[in-house]
């Protein structure tokens, strides 16, 4: 069953006066359950087509369909609940809240969502000890390294059993040893939650721990098949 | 809720340097705000106060157009049931009766006109102030009868040559049109700080004025002190209903201080109204000071707020968070304002202002050197409330500036 | 080139500089526009005063202003007329008037008046009885029994013009002298109290009823400006006999105005503080913004040998910028407002009853100040410059490493 569909997406940026095509025509389809990787130079249209499939950016033609929402049919406050519930993000970096500590930041999708103040610290921490960050809860995102930034990221990410959860190369501001803790967490959670993960990456190490490549290059794709 | 006040107020304090710098132009604002208006209303309230105790009482009854045309025809012509009457209504405390003419007074080198009032002296000591304004000599209750005792000010004392003991001819016409003429001996000089009255009243006991005058009993008005100026529209109603039940009560009317100085309520409103163009201007400035960090909060976040809306939360809320951060600020600003502001003003309501500097001009409008702040109610809060909603109309701005935030150019912000 | 530079740098967030450029100009206009108000309404009391019978300069006898009375007055005035004529400058007036306190009678008021003996041509210029009357005609000269009442003593007493009014008064011999004048005129002036205290009749009518001869009790100068009354009084003074003869100026006859304009000017100074105050918190605060998102900026330019006090004065220039074109603007927009506004005034009848007891009129025209203009200019832009060197300095010590550490 799949879970993401786009058909013949189109996008244009306009950057001062130049107009940039980010997305050619792209038809691309991702099971659930998939642990895939967008994988490109930077400025290939990565950035641009995960914001795509989770709603922050529009298409100029196509259609997006995700957990079977048609995103052309939803308002932006239905685009906000969506995302709420069903779509978790992991980004660069920066993505915390700096005000919040680690267990809040979690809390605050629950929190967003109407979970009632118990449940919600207790599945945060449950998470939080499943990411390797026992201990960890009260400390604010500036008291914690960038690989322990980037786990309470997808702590948050997937806490509330979302359809799927998108990461904007998630690794890309951390060492190599570090990344690879981060893309082993990610891929645990993947098999335990059946959780669909997309991220994207021009590092090789990481697409080495995708299941699935999507090539993307100047646009377009370049080979969209499984490589299960 | 819980958790966006707490994310707002924990915001507040990401840059403790600007956000004091915020609180304190808004606790500044409301300090001076609340000093300054203490300070007015202080003012007044000795103006009032002063204007009343030396001069027209609380209420007056007096024959219909009296006060309009001020002519010795126009009495009430029993004082005595009006004067019970009146004594008679809880928080009045005294009443006592007053008949004036203009007349000439002549001592041995000099003659000018004068406003004549017989007053009754045991019961006008407790009206007005006229008896602790003596300065030399002393007040008519003490002076021999049979000397036909007169009070005059200090400036008709200069202007006529004369002083304690000295002889007075007063002539003037009585209520019938006759010729009023009789000699009085100056018991006492006062001196109120208001130079028209210093210069142009004389006072003299009530029963030789009307045996001068051929007041026949008549009297032109009856003076009512009451227990405080919020005593007055109550007491003036129930005087106002007692009068017309009495025999001939309906040619006669209640006048209260206001209407009897109708200057002095509009110098005051004019002073007033003054001053609120000043502090709302002032308000204003601050406005547009603070402005810059409630929009700098906005835009050094926009990366923030781009990821809050990738996660899911509304715009609407973001906005909502804004606005309670702006408005903590503005409430510890305005909490420290209003703590700082009341303790400043109440010191000097304690020890008073002294101006003596001013003191002539203070002295025309009936105040003497000092000012004393009168801190209340309204003078602490009624700045604040400005600065609050100014302050809070101010933020609206940044904070919906929020609404048309995109997460993904939000997220491109740096 | 710093400057091209400064002036590009505060362009580099328009927003944040247009709101505190808001702040200043609406603070340097509150500062010079009410000021300007203000000194309308003070300036008023003061013309006011002065022509309501003061004027400029004045001399009497000596003795009558602690005694005025009759036996105080100016006897055979011709010769010190002369020399005090001989010693004004040429747009100068001045007149001679009998002044005495007397009671105006009609068959059913009386009250105290002012009696004042003129000669209406010699007024002219000297005081506001010289503008003429409102309604009816001026007094005749030398004509016994005109009079020119004001308007609020004519409805009190209940008459008309053409109708009969008794005047009482001591004469020169302490005889009470009473005469009947007939309403000519009726003037009317700014304040009640002036239409309720003032009469005038002819001199010759004055003189006639109070037995003086030629004699008068003061005579009145009326300046150009009212600034010069102190010289032109000390040469007056210096010309005449001044055992027998007192010269004082309107400051010292109406020490009340002056005290006005005392206290006036110090709550001015504080008025501009204060404002002034409420916008510190704003420049301080978008300056430090301005300088701590550029600190990398400053950390290079350190880097590349600026010294420190050159990179203090590029934020100073900035903060000048602001500054001076607030204070610009917020100047164009006080005067163009003073200047439209104009000799129609602001009309606030509606506290009329407030003004006349305060002793002014209730129509104001602003009127500016160019002493007050310098001081609102002056505390803006200097104390501005002075509080935003905390913000500069903090700018000029940031050292090159710890600027590449922020971001």
């Amino acid at each position: 069953m799949s879970i993401v569909e786009i058909r013949g997406v189109d996008k244009t940026y306009q950057q001062g006066k130049v107009f940039v095509q980010a997305l050619k025509n792209i038809d691309l389809t991702v099971e659930k359950g998939s642990f895939a990787a967008i994988a490109g130079p930077s400025g290939s249209g990565k950035t641009t087509l995960l914001n795509i499939i989770g709603g922050l950016d529009v298409p100029d033609r196509g259609d997006v369909r995700v957990d079977g929402n048609a995103y052309a049919d939803m308002t932006r406050s239905g685009m906000a609940e969506l995302r709420l519930c069903r779509i978790g993000f992991v980004f660069q970096a920066y993505n915390l809240l700096p005000v919040l500590s680690a267990v809040e930041n979690v809390e605050y999708v629950m929190q967003l969502q109407g979970v009632d103040k118990k449940q919600r610290r207790e599945r945060a921490v449950a998470i939080l000890d499943e990411v390797g960050l026992s201990g960890r809860y009260h400390n604010r995102p500036a008291e914690l390294s960038g690989g322990q930034q980037q786990r309470v990221a997808v702590a948050r990410a997937i806490v509330s059993d979302p359809a799927i959860v998108l990461a904007d190369e998630p690794t890309a501001n951390l060492d190599s040893k570090t990344g690879e803790g981060l893309l082993q967490i990610m891929e645990k959670m993947n098999r335990e939650k059946a959780v669909t993960f997309i991220f994207s990456t021009h590092d090789r190490m990481v697409m080495s721990y995708a299941r699935r490549l999507i090539h993307i290059r100047d646009g377009e794709i370049e080979n969209g098949k499984p490589m299960e | 809720m819980g958790m966006d006040m707490k994310m707002a107020w924990r915001n507040v304090w990401r840059n403790p340097r600007r956000t004091w710098l915020t609180i304190s132009a808004i606790g500044f604002a409301c300090i001076i705000l609340i000093f300054m208006l203490s300070f007015q209303f202080g003012s007044y309230g000795t103006m009032i106060n002063s204007a009343i105790q030396i001069n027209t009482g609380h209420l007056q009854i007096q024959a219909e157009n009296y006060f309009a045309e001020k002519s010795m025809r126009q009495v009430v012509p029993e004082p005595g049931p009006v004067i019970r009457s009146a004594s008679g209504i809880e928080s009045v405390q005294a009443v006592t009766a007053r008949a004036n003419a203009f007349s000439l007074v002549s001592s041995d080198n000099r003659t000018g006109g004068a406003m004549i009032i017989g007053v009754d002296p045991e019961s006008e000591a407790q009206v007005s102030t006229l008896e602790t304004l003596v300065r030399r000599g002393e007040f008519l209750t003490e002076a021999e009868p049979a000397s036909n005792p007169a009070l005059i000010g200090r400036l008709m004392a200069r202007n006529l040559q004369v002083g304690i003991g000295d002889e007075l001819v007063v002539l003037g016409q009585g209520r019938d049109g006759s010729v009023a003429a009789t000699a009085l001996t100056v018991c006492g000089i006062y001196a109120s700080g208001m130079d028209e009255f210093d210069r142009s009243t004389l006072h003299m006991p009530l029963d030789t004025f009307q045996e001068v005058y051929s007041m026949r009993g008549a009297v032109h008005e009856i003076v009512v002190k009451v227990s405080g100026l919020n005593h007055v529209a109550p007491v003036k109603r129930v005087l106002a209903k007692r009068l017309d039940q009495m025999p001939g009560g309906d040619s006669l009317t209640v006048l209260d201080w206001d209407e009897l100085m109708p200057g002095l309520t509009q110098a005051i409103k004019l002073d007033l109204t003054i001053g609120v163009i000043f502090w709302a201007l002032l308000v204003l400035v601050v406005a547009f000071s603070i402005l810059n960090t409630f929009l700098m909060a906005v835009f050094e976040r926009t990366r923030e707020f781009g990821v809050m809306m990738a996660i899911g939360t509304r715009p609407g809320r973001l906005v909502w968070i804004m606005l309670y951060e702006s408005t903590a600020m503005t409430l510890v600003g305005i909490g420290l304002g209003i703590a700082m502001g009341c303790m400043v003003t109440w010191i000097f309501q304690h020890i008073g202002i002294d101006l003596s500097g001013a003191s002539e001009i203070l002295q025309q409008y009936g105040i003497s050197g000092r000012i004393y702040p009168q801190l209340s109610i309204i003078t602490a809060l009624a700045g604040p409330a400005l600065v609050l909603i100014v302050t809070f109309a101010v933020s609206l701005y940044p904070a919906l500036k929020i609404k048309s935030l995109k997460p993904v150019e939000a997220m491109m912000h740096v | 080139m710093d400057i091209k530079i400064a002036w590009r740098n505060i362009w580099r967030n328009p927003r944040r500089t247009i709101i505190i450029m808001t702040a200043v100009i609406i603070g340097i206009w509150s500062m010079i526009f009410l000021t300007a108000f203000m000194r309308g309404m003070v300036v008023d009391m003061i013309e006011n005063g002065i022509a309501t019978l003061t004027g400029d300069v004045k001399i009497y006898a000596s003795g009558f202003r602690s005694d005025p009375a009759l036996e105080n007055r100016i006897r055979n005035p011709g010769p010190l007329a002369e020399k005090v004529q001989a010693n004004l400058p040429a747009d100068a007036h001045m007149a001679a008037r009998i002044r005495v306190s007397a009671i105006a009678q009609n068959a059913r008021h009386s009250a105290g008046v002012t009696l004042v003996g003129i000669d209406p041509a010699e007024e002219a210029g000297v005081s506001f009885i010289g503008d003429g009357v409102a309604t009816g005609q001026m007094i005749r000269p030398g004509n016994p029994v005109d009079i020119v009442v004001g308007k609020a003593l004519l409805e009190k007493f209940e008459t008309k013009i053409g109708n009969k009014l008794i005047l009482m008064s001591e004469d020169a011999a302490h005889e009470m002298a009473s005469r009947a004048f007939r309403i000519r005129g009726i003037f009317s002036a700014e304040l009640e109290a002036t239409e309720k205290r003032f009469v005038f009749v002819s001199k010759s009518a004055a003189r006639g009823m109070l037995q003086i001869g030629a004699d008068v009790s003061e005579i009145s100068v009326m300046l150009e400006n009212h600034d010069r009354a102190d010289a032109v009084a000390e040469k007056i003074a210096a010309a005449i006999d001044t055992e027998a003869y007192e010269v004082r100026t309107w400051k010292e006859l109406k020490p009340m105005l002056k005290a006005y304009i005392n206290i006036f000017d110090g709550y001015i100074i504080l008025w501009y503080l204060v404002v002034f105050a409420a916008m510190v918190f704003g420049i301080i605060n978008t300056t430090l913004m301005a300088v701590f998102e550029r600190m990398r900026e400053f950390g290079l330019l350190k880097a590349l040998g600026m010294r420190p006090w050159r990179i203090l004065r590029a934020v100073l220039i900035e903060t000048a910028f602001i500054l001076l074109i607030g204070a610009a603007a917020g100047n164009t927009l006080a005067f163009s407002m003073v200047y439209a506004i104009g000799q129609r005034g602001i009309d606030l009848s509606m506290f009329a009853a407030g003004f006349e007891y305060a002793g002014m009129s209730s129509v104001i025209r602003p009127e500016i100040f160019a002493g007050d203009v310098v001081l609102a200019n002056a505390v803006v832009i200097c104390l501005g410059l002075v509080v935003s060197a905390y913000p500069a300095a903090r700018a000029a010590r940031i050292t090159p490493v710890e600027a590449m550490a922020r971001n």
